[in-house]
């Protein structure tokens, strides 16, 4: 069980206490919340905030695909996963992603996690552009997505 | 033909609104749009190295929400968002 969105943060904070609830089970003995959040410095540059820029109908069908592709590699008995992303300008400090797992056992959620957020990095249509004191901003450089 | 290619990331810097259109022939490929969108850079923004360089290392995608590769014929007027390289999470 998958629930995935992008949080336009104008309209809507990422909200730790509606994924426990999501991922809440008798069946799941772990649960595991791993968070995002915007820190104050980047290549030796002082960051205020981070805008978010997001694709959104790719960026939920590759979450969809990356919990098939967990259910597929682990061969887990319950993986359910809460995972929402902002969208906008995020402040110091604030919450960019959660991903909430809740799995039979605790080494299930770690793997599961961690597979999930290293897959987000590779191939999810996110992007950022960085803010920094003195107002100077800078898209980040990104890994390429394959075309060929 | 007229293809509206949304912009996303950093690829938003090429104009004020968040697409710009295209003209291209009927049956066009993805990498024909590639060399048009070059030529907008060229003509818009000075040859902005930065930008010509994004456009090369850029994916596309269709109004499906699926990747297509350089070879894929557009066959009609539509939409298709330029997928710059990620870096989210």
């Amino acid at each position: 069980m998958i629930h995935c969105n992008v949080l336009d943060v104008k309209k809507e904070k990422i909200n730790i206490s509606k994924a426990q609830k999501f991922i809440a089970s008798k069946k799941c003995g772990a649960s595991l919340f791993f968070m995002g959040t915007v820190r104050n410095e980047n290549n030796d540059k002082k960051v205020t905030g981070i805008t978010y820029d997001s694709h959104d109908g790719m960026v939920k069908k590759s979450f969809q695909e990356i919990y098939e592709e967990a259910k597929k590699k682990f061969k887990f008995e319950t993986i359910t996963i809460f995972v929402e992303h902002a969208k906008g300008y995020v402040a110091l400090g604030e919450v960019s992603i959660l991903i909430a797992i809740a799995c039979k056992h605790r080494k299930e959620v770690y793997e599961v996690s961690r597979f999930f957020i290293e897959e987000i990095k590779k191939r999810t249509p996110i992007w950022k552009k960085e803010h920094y004191e003195g107002k100077e901003t800078e898209w980040l450089k990104g890994n390429p997505v394959v075309n060929q | 033909m007229k293809i509206t290619v949304e912009l996303y990331g950093a690829s938003r810097d090429f104009s004020s609104k968040s697409f710009i259109e295209i003209n291209l022939v009927n049956n066009s490929k993805i990498k024909d749009l590639r060399k048009e969108l070059i030529k907008f850079i060229d003509n818009h923004h000075a040859g902005n190295e930065n930008f010509r360089e994004l456009v090369k290392a850029a994916a596309f995608c269709s109004d499906k929400n699926e990747i297509i590769h350089d070879d894929y014929v557009i066959s009609k007027e539509q939409k298709i968002a330029i997928i710059p390289p990620i870096g989210g999470g």
